[in-house]
C-alpha cells in the first residue's frame, strides 16, 4: 500500500535523524518499575491499575502528539486506514522503534488491530503469580492512553485496548483499536 | 522586514499568547479589522491611551475572527485540505500557520515581507513544543496563556523575531 510505504519512509528518516535515543533497558526498568508501584499503591487492584495507567497514558500522548508533529513534519490524514499506517510505522516507530503490523480491519474501516511482535515495555516482566493478574492486569495498558491522548489532539476520539498479551500466556500482544467519531473544530464563544 | 505583533490560539479558539513589537500609541493604525468609521486622531490625548489598551484585548478576538472565517471560506472553495498562508492589505501583512492539533499560529508583518510560513512552523517546532508543551511543569492546556509565557519561550521568540 503506498501510503503505508511513505509512512515507513518518514518513520525510518525520522528514527534516524531527528530522535535522541535513550538505553532501551532503562526505559523497560523504569516502566517496570511505575507499574509495580502502581500495584502496591493499590492493593493489587488490577482495575484500578489499568484506568490508572490509561490516564497516565492519556496525558503523555496529549503532549507526545506535538513533539511528534514537530519531528515528523506531517499533515492531517486523509482517512483512517492512513492513520493506523502513521501511529504503526512513524509513531511507534520513533518513539520505540517497533512497528506493530496494522490488521482485522472491520468492514466500515473504523477499528483495527495493531500486532506487537516485540515489546519493550514487557522484556524481562512476568506477571505476578497470584492467580489475578494473569486475567486482569494488562502490563502494557500506558499505551492505549498515549493513543487516545495523542488522536483526541488531533480532533479522533477513539477507543484503544489490549485483547490479549503474550505475558499472559497468548500467542500474540493484541490492541484493539475504534473510531468513535471525528470530532469538530470549536467555535470561538460568543461576544455578548 | 518588520514585525508588529504574533498571536497564538489554541483548540479551543481561546488567545493563549499574544505579543506586539510596537509601542501602543503607533499600533492602533496598523491592527486589522478596523471600523472604517473609526476617527484616525483621537479627540483629546487621553483617547488614544484608552483605545490603545482596549484595542489590545480586543485586537486578537478580531484576528481570530478573521482566520476563523477565513479558513472556513478557503475550505468550502478550496477542499478540506486547502488553508490559506497570508493576506495583505495596504498597511500590514497577515501571515497564518496551523498545526493538525489546531493551534493556530498568527503573525502581523510589514506588506514588503515575504512568506512567513516556514518562520511560523520553525516557531512551532523550536520554540512552542520545545519550551512549552516539553516543560512538565507547564499544563497541558493553556487557560488565560497559563504556562505559555514562560521566560524560555519568550526569549526563543524573542531572539527568533529580531534575527
Amino acid at each position: 500500500m503506498a501510503s503505508g510505504q511513505k509512512a515507513a519512509r518518514v518513520g525510518e528518516e525520522v528514527w534516524k535523524t531527528r530522535v535522541e535515543k535513550v538505553n532501551a533497558e532503562l526505559v523497560t526498568l523504569t516502566y517496570g518499575t511505575i507499574v509495580a508501584q502502581l500495584c502496591t499503591d493499590y492493593d493489587y487492584d488490577y482495575a484500578q491499575v489499568n484506568q490508572q495507567l490509561d490516564k497516565m497514558g492519556y496525558n503523555i500522548g496529549m503532549r507526545l502528539i506535538e513533539d511528534f508533529l514537530a519531528k515528523s513534519n506531517i499533515g492531517r490524514c486523509g482517512n483512517f486506514r492512513d492513520t493506523a499506517e502513521m501511529i504503526s510505522k512513524v509513531g511507534f516507530k520513533i518513539f520505540l522503534n517497533v512497528t506493530p503490523t496494522v490488521t482485522n480491519w472491520t468492514a466500515d474501516n473504523k477499528q483495527f488491530s495493531l500486532l506487537f511482535d516485540e515489546n519493550p515495555l514487557a522484556d524481562f516482566v512476568e506477571l505476578p503469580d497470584d492467580g489475578r493478574a494473569q486475567d486482569e492486569l494488562w502490563f502494557s495498558n500506558i499505551l492505549c492512553g498515549v493513543l487516545r491522548g495523542a488522536l483526541e489532539m488531533v480532533q479522533m476520539s477513539i477507543e484503544a485496548r489490549f485483547v490479549s498479551d503474550v505475558l499472559r500466556g497468548n500467542d500474540v500482544t493484541e490492541m484493539r483499536v475504534t473510531l468513535l467519531r471525528y470530532i469538530e473544530d470549536e467555535m470561538p464563544p460568543d461576544d455578548d | 522586514m518588520v514585525v508588529y505583533s504574533f498571536y497564538i490560539f489554541d483548540r479551543h479558539a481561546a488567545c493563549i499568547y499574544k505579543k506586539t513589537w510596537l509601542p501602543s500609541s503607533f499600533s492602533s493604525s496598523v491592527t486589522p479589522a478596523r471600523p472604517s468609521s473609526q476617527p484616525s486622531q483621537p479627540y483629546v490625548n487621553g483617547g488614544l491611551q484608552a483605545r490603545a489598551a482596549l484595542s489590545a484585548d480586543n485586537d486578537a478576538k478580531l484576528v481570530f475572527g478573521t482566520v476563523f472565517s477565513l479558513r472556513t471560506m478557503v475550505r468550502k472553495l478550496g477542499g478540506e485540505d486547502d488553508s490559506f498562508l497570508s493576506y495583505r492589505t495596504s498597511q500590514y501583512k497577515l501571515h497564518y500557520y496551523e498545526t493538525p492539533t489546531n493551534i493556530k499560529f498568527v503573525m502581523l508583518t510589514d506588506t514588503k515581507s515575504g512568506s512567513m510560513r516556514i518562520a511560523l512552523q520553525q516557531i512551532y517546532v523550536n520554540c512552542y513544543v520545545e519550551y512549552v508543551v516539553k516543560n512538565p511543569l507547564s499544563p497541558v492546556e493553556h487557560p488565560g496563556g497559563l504556562g505559555v509565557n514562560n521566560e524560555l519561550f519568550e526569549a526563543s521568540l524573542e531572539q527568533f523575531v529580531v534575527c
